[in-house]
């Protein structure tokens, strides 16, 4: 059993001790002792871990983080209000086989649609797996499934999904006649917003539950900050090698002095009173990068500092006309 | 703190394990016998676990496992401040009856929660635990336990919140009659593959007709005076029933009415646009649902035989239309003794606004029970 410990590097070195289909995007991310000890948990008793916390403070990214750092493959399933809990697992394409059928049946033997062959005979080309399915039928590792924003599906969905992150981990495919049973359950995040009211209590009772906070300390936001500059730096050099890098506007560090100063007026209209949705982590980076490099010359601290009125790049914090319009012309430091 | 006070050997962790267990929920934790036995596997491989090498790693990874809301785990450190004190007594006491002894093995025997009921004070030994005197369960009336629904934000504090909204959307998904409708316009998949492989050769789809919750609900609202408290209720109750209940729009009707359902009601909770009772009642029909939230005099406590009356006369008229109406009083069972609410509870159907209530309540305005009288 593999545990997680919050520092990228350690994950495994040789491609062997690896998954083949492994997470290999690094996510720089500054996990809390809590929080490192909470996936942990996860993993041993093979429970789901919950996270909640406000929007944009690095709920999503963790699943991420996990993965790449213990070698595994990561699926990700987004929630929506009409997703089922069978989707998650499977889809089977009923009308795709009908159609097949009838066109073997017109084409008189030949069983080949465009680069597609038919062979309506063959129930597993009907049957897709998707992220949940995919994660039960790993071998040799498991595999970290994020189910994103559960609280924005259906009332029930998470009791349904309950019967399927129990013992024996295991679910039927019924067009196959077959049942399913994970040989690594896999680990399991899930997020939630509260949007739509609290989940129901079985659901919780089942969780490892962790309330991800605002780091609202200056030194884990410059932490944050720098875990993402040297990632950068260094995703330069592993894109060279392993060819997965993209290009980042973001490949050379800000200045020290524009960094403190942009911690300090963020951290500032956090603290003002009135706003509705408080900008968060994400909101930050995302500051924090227009402001060094969206223009020629990164932003001047000391014109951060000293300046007055309606913040620069203001379009990044503030996402609600309310916000937008107390917030903009009063944040001062 | 206590904790550190201590050294992890002092103290037996299984019986710390199975006391803060006990506490939490005593406390009202909704906690299973799955999580029991996950705490007590934290401690059986806590060798290979990095994660539970000391009592503050046990401490923070209970937390963890057992809390399910921020609120619960700000409750959580008291609780296990008060079960580390109460291991370290029993670990003292069972050394000194017998030394030679090996240690007792934790009792897993859980007494029941006892929710509704204030902590007893009790000191923590071993001895007096054993002593308690047992819970006598038939003398005990027969009710749900009181369940507070979660609060998080410190507002919500001050008002009495026996319901909550997720549990509200939840009973108006059971209030449905369910119709085929229309032009068969809709493809059964299953149907037509089914017909296909029967016949052997594909003909048409088969088609089938939409279905539509046909279902037709009528909300009589108390507004203002008595009820005044519990407009946050009231509101949650329409605002569910409006946008998160499966009735499509236009099968919700809402009419507020002050103290009795009178000639006229209204349709703002504001009570500035009237209309019609007759206009309303006529428009319903064998089917139609009809709750009515009201404290029926319970807020206050007082009973009027004025109100009364007239009350009965509205249920009157009610039941000429429709059999399907239940009334919803958000004021606890416990307090309509002696006020108008005890009379009008015998002539109509009344319960107690919690997830119980409210469950009750839509069983009936779908006809799954009987109305009496």
């Amino acid at each position: 059993m593999r545990f997680f410990t919050g520092n990228p590097d350690n994950r495994p070195q040789r491609p062997e001790e690896r998954h083949p289909d492994a997470y290999a995007q690094r996510e720089p991310y500054l996990a809390s002792q809590e929080l490192v000890t909470a996936v942990n948990l996860a993993i041993f008793l093979k429970r789901p871990l919950l996270l909640e916390g406000e929007a944009g403070c690095g709920k999503t990214c963790l699943a991420a983080a996990i993965a790449y750092e213990l070698g595994y493959p990561l699926y990700r399933w987004n929630i929506r209000s009409k997703t089922r809990y069978q989707e998650g697992l499977y889809e089977y394409d009923a009308l795709l086989r009908l159609h097949d059928v009838n066109l073997v049946q017109k084409l008189d033997g030949s069983v080949v649609e465009g680069d597609r062959a038919l062979d309506p005979t063959d129930v597993d080309k009907y049957v897709e797996f998707n992220a949940l399915g995919k994660s039960f039928l790993q071998k040799d590792y498991p595999a970290v499934v994020l189910i994103d924003e559960i609280d924005k599906a259906d009332l029930d969905f998470p009791n349904d999904l309950l019967t399927v992150l129990e013992k024996p981990y295991q679910f039927m495919v019924r067009e196959k006649r077959e049942t399913i049973t994970a040989e690594h359950p896999p680990i399991v995040i899930i997020t939630s917003n509260k949007e739509k009211g609290n989940l129901p209590a079985p659901f919780l009772r089942r969780c490892v539950y962790h309330f991800v906070e605002f780091p609202s300390k200056p030194e884990q936001l410059q932490k944050i900050a720098a875990a993402h500059f040297q990632f950068h730096e260094a995703d330069q050099e592993i894109a060279n090698q392993e060819a997965t890098g993209q290009e980042t506007p973001f490949a050379t560090a800000p200045p020290m002095e524009l960094v403190e100063t942009a911690i300090e007026r963020f951290l500032a209209v956090r603290e003002q009173k009135g706003l509705t949705k408080l900008p968060g982590t994400s909101e930050f980076l995302d500051w924090l990068r227009a402001l060094s490099h969206f223009g020629d010359e990164p932003y001047s601290a000391d014109a951060l500092k000293a300046h007055t009125g309606p913040l620069p790049y203001r379009e990044l914090l503030f996402k609600l006309r309310g916000d937008w319009r107390n917030a903009g012309f009063t944040a001062t430091s | 703190m206590i904790s550190e006070s201590f050294d992890w050997d002092d103290i037996n962790e299984e019986v710390l394990v199975d006391k803060a267990f006990e506490l939490l929920r005593k406390r009202g934790f909704q906690l299973g016998m799955d999580e029991y036995l996950a705490g007590l596997t934290l401690i059986a491989e806590r060798d290979t676990l990095p994660f539970v090498q000391d009592l503050d790693g046990l401490k923070q990874s209970l937390k963890l496992l057992w809390c399910s809301s921020q609120s619960e785990q700000e409750q959580f450190e008291p609780i296990w401040d008060k079960a580390v004190a109460a291991a370290e007594s029993a670990a003292q006491v069972v050394i000194e009856v017998d030394e030679s002894a090996p240690a007792p093995l934790p009792d897993i025997d859980m007494p029941l929660p006892e929710r509704n009921t204030p902590e007893q004070v009790r000191s923590e030994t071993v001895a007096e635990k054993a002593s308690s005197p047992a819970v006598d369960a038939t003398a005990q009336p027969v009710r749900a336990p009181f369940t507070p629904a979660e609060i998080d934000r410190p507002s919500d504090l001050q008002s009495y919140w026996p319901v909550s909204r997720r549990s509200m959307s939840y009973s108006w998904r059971y209030l449905r009659r369910t119709v085929a409708e229309g032009p068969a316009d809709v493809v059964d998949v299953g149907a037509t593959v089914q017909q296909t492989a029967q016949q052997g050769f594909y003909f048409q789809p088969v088609m089938q007709q939409s279905r539509f919750n046909r279902a037709q609900l009528l909300l009589f609202i108390d507004q203002n005076g008595s009820m005044m408290p519990l407009h946050q209720f009231t509101r949650e109750i329409v605002e569910t029933a409006q946008y998160e209940s499966n009735l499509p729009e236009g099968q919700v009707t809402v009419c507020y009415f002050q103290n009795v359902p009178a000639d006229y009601v209204y349709q703002d909770a504001f009570l500035k646009e009237p209309m019609k009772l007759k206009t309303v009642l006529e428009a319903c029909d064998a089917d139609t649902s009809v709750l009515i939230v009201s404290d029926g005099g319970a807020g206050r406590g007082y009973r009027r035989l004025d109100r009364i009356r007239e009350t009965t006369n509205f249920l009157r008229k009610l039941r000429q239309v429709t059999q399907r109406f239940a009334w919803l009083n958000p004021v606890p069972v416990g307090r309509w003794q002696g006020s108008s609410a005890e009379m009008l509870a015998k002539l109509v159907l009344m319960f107690q606004m919690d997830d119980d209530g409210l469950s009750n309540a839509i069983d009936v305005v779908r006809g799954l029970q009987v109305q009496r009288g």
